[in-house]
């Protein structure tokens, strides 16, 4: 086949390199390749020459690359805008009409939803700094001391508990932290307490724990996804200039991987913020977040109430993102990898 | 540059950290399944190896129903989502905007579960009434029921979710893709669609098989969008959260939860091997290709 031909002979690349996909198909409004004729014969009669062009590189062919961006833009950009514009509809019985009234903001803010979603935030926080107290010196770890070859090899032993399902994972976690788990079962036998801790479940320190266990992989990824931008060389200087760990770590390390660390909490914390799952398996009563406060809204068929919940929650990530992006770039994780 | 093979023991205290948190993060999966096998279920003092609970679950005709429901969403899923990965990563690699469509693609990530679920149902059910609006307009009865939840409205919430996690894995893969070869491929006469097929496509198909199968135990094990979108029949995950809540932890929960660990385990497993070895694999030719001719 002449194609594995060309395959084995364009392998070592060269200076067209910095060009992206010279030769794959068009964008509308491209231009096409100058050795590119456009291959459409009129001859042959008007139809096929039309399907050729309908078909063709400049028809759908390039088109269909705009698919995702349609999808996404339908079905997940729209929608979530939507949310502020069904907060403010009426609610009716069973559902909700056009109209304008804040009646659902109003009752967010002023019932102890408002203070649960506060609560939320501050256990949401609290699991963003210990995930990176524990993932991200893992990250530094793997990219500052482990050969180029192992790097990747290592980080991918994180995926495996980042793909079993966060249910059975959280599930998982009531035994184990159950008066009579595992957990204290093992530190009773070490002498280490003499009655079994209860406050590690069905409560905020168990959200906590919760969330900390479903998400900490992630800051490892895009730990590591950050630290990757970083050149060797730096540890280098930084060496050769008799700076210590702590001032490596404070000062430079932590400036340099900063995209992937707020990447890493930013995920952490709306994630703890909006599933619901983790208060309700091991928060018991009164354990709530911004997931569960919309859940429960839906099943009251208070629909208004969870647009306004949702649409706050889509403000406070957007606002977040928007803040990230222009203090650290966060195009910057991913890089390393486009 | 000071390293940590100079401190032997501060290099291994960081292995054992490492891999402590690994052990830490799947250590509570590995009790479920332990238990799982346990004919006494869980607190017992005596434990009996059994495939018991693994009998009961399989016996289940509403288990099995949830299964089979689950597994045409995973096939649908990946179906739409990774050649929907793969088009996105290429047009990512050669759009002129790429901040903005990066961030549309990478948005859904960050979007709790919850919040994007609840959204979808609302926005679901304005545009089923919108559309059957417009069939009643223009005497069309075919538009009726076109966003009604069910399994179409399951499986674009699915898509959402998984398909950032595609476009990045091939994403990945592309990036040691070299576009000279399509263009040399396009120069010898090659359609787009060949050059994609018979140059592109052979060295990226790691990547989206194993997109494929990521997808899979992702629409697997997802509970909340699937709940709140799927309409009226169950999946695998939401029997078990319905079981938790309503019945309490049974030994046939854990043999549930033990059988989603173990799935995700070896598809997950299988991937990382083959992927390990294919690396291996091509870093020994290359090495073979980098050394010098020995012979005279």
């Amino acid at each position: 086949m002449y194609f594995r031909k060309i395959s084995a002979l364009t392998r070592t690349g060269g200076p067209g390199c910095k060009r992206p996909n010279r030769g794959a198909p068009l964008l509308p409004g491209e231009q096409m390749h100058q050795s590119q004729p456009e291959n459409i014969d009129t001859s042959s009669g008007a139809i096929p020459a039309l399907l050729g062009r309908l078909l063709g590189e400049r028809g759908l062919q390039a088109w269909v690359f705009y698919l995702p961006l349609a999808f996404m833009v339908l079905f997940f950009a729209i929608p979530m805008a939507l949310t502020l514009l069904w907060s403010v509809f009426e609610r009716t019985q069973y559902w909700m009409k056009p109209g304008f009234t804040l009646f659902a903001y109003d009752n967010f803010f002023t019932s102890a939803r408002a203070e649960n979603y506060l609560y939320s935030m501050i256990h949401s926080a609290i699991a963003v700094v210990i995930a990176f107290a524990i993932g991200f010196p893992i990250a530094v770890f793997v990219r500052r001391r482990l050969p180029q070859t192992a790097q990747h090899r290592v980080v991918l032993l994180f995926v495996l508990p980042f793909m079993i399902s966060e249910l059975v994972r959280v599930f998982a976690l009531r035994p184990v932290l159950g008066r009579t788990g595992p957990l204290n079962s093992a530190l009773m036998e070490l002498g280490l307490i003499s009655k079994p801790i209860s406050m590690i479940l069905f409560s905020p320190t168990g959200v906590i724990i919760g969330d900390v266990m479903s998400f900490l992989p992630f800051m490892v990824f895009s730990g590591f996804l950050a630290m990757e931008a970083v050149q060797p060389y730096v540890f280098e200087v930084c060496d050769d200039l008799g700076a210590s760990t702590r001032r490596t770590f404070i000062d430079v390390i932590v400036p340099l991987a900063a995209p992937g660390i707020f990447a890493g909490g930013l995920f952490i914390f709306t994630n703890s913020m909006g599933v619901a799952l983790v208060p309700t398996l091991l928060g018991g009563p009164g354990a709530v977040n911004a997931g569960l406060i919309a859940n429960q809204a839906i099943v009251a068929l208070d629909f208004p109430l969870a647009m306004a919940i949702s649409a706050i929650m889509m403000a406070t990530l957007v606002l977040l993102l928007y803040i990230g992006h222009r203090l650290f770039d966060l195009t910057k994780i991913i890089r390393p990898i486009s | 540059m000071r390293d940590d093979f100079t401190s032997f023991w501060g290099h291994r205290l960081k292995w054992t950290y490492l891999l402590g948190v690994v052990a830490a993060l799947l250590s509570p999966v590995f009790y479920v399944i332990v238990i799982s096998f346990n004919e006494h279920g869980f607190a017992a003092r005596i434990y009996e190896f059994t495939f018991d609970w693994y009998r009961v679950v399989f016996a289940d005709k509403v288990l099995l129903e949830s299964l089979k429901w689950t597994g045409y969403l995973a096939v649908a899923t990946v179906a739409v989502a990774v050649p929907m990965g793969v088009l996105a990563a290429k047009f990512y690699r050669r759009t002129q905007r790429p901040v903005p469509f990066l961030v549309l693609m990478l948005t859904p990530l960050f979007a709790p579960a919850d919040i994007m679920a609840s959204g979808l149902l609302v926005y679901f059910k304005h545009l089923n009434g919108a559309i059957e609006a417009l069939g009643d307009s223009f005497g069309v009865g075919w538009l009726y029921g076109w966003f009604e939840l069910g399994f179409m409205t399951a499986v674009i919430g699915l898509v959402i979710y998984t398909l950032p996690y595609v476009f990045v894995i091939i994403l990945i893969t592309m990036s040691r893709y070299r576009d000279q070869q399509t263009e040399a491929a396009r120069s010898c006469g090659a359609t787009a669609w060949q050059a994609f097929w018979h140059v592109e496509f052979p060295q990226i198909r790691a990547g989206v098989f194993s997109a494929c199968s990521f997808v899979t135990i992702l629409s697997f094990n997802e509970t909340t969008r699937t709940a709140l979108l799927k309409g009226g029949f169950d999946t695998f995950s939401n029997v078990l959260v319905s079981q938790m809540l309503n019945i309490g932890m049974s030994g046939e929960s854990y043999a549930m939860a033990g059988m989603m660990s173990i799935l995700s385990m070896v598809v997950i497993g299988a991937i990382l091997i083959y992927t390990l070895a294919r690396t291996e694999r091509l870093e020994r030719r290359a090495r073979a290709m980098a050394e010098p001719s020995m012979s005279a």
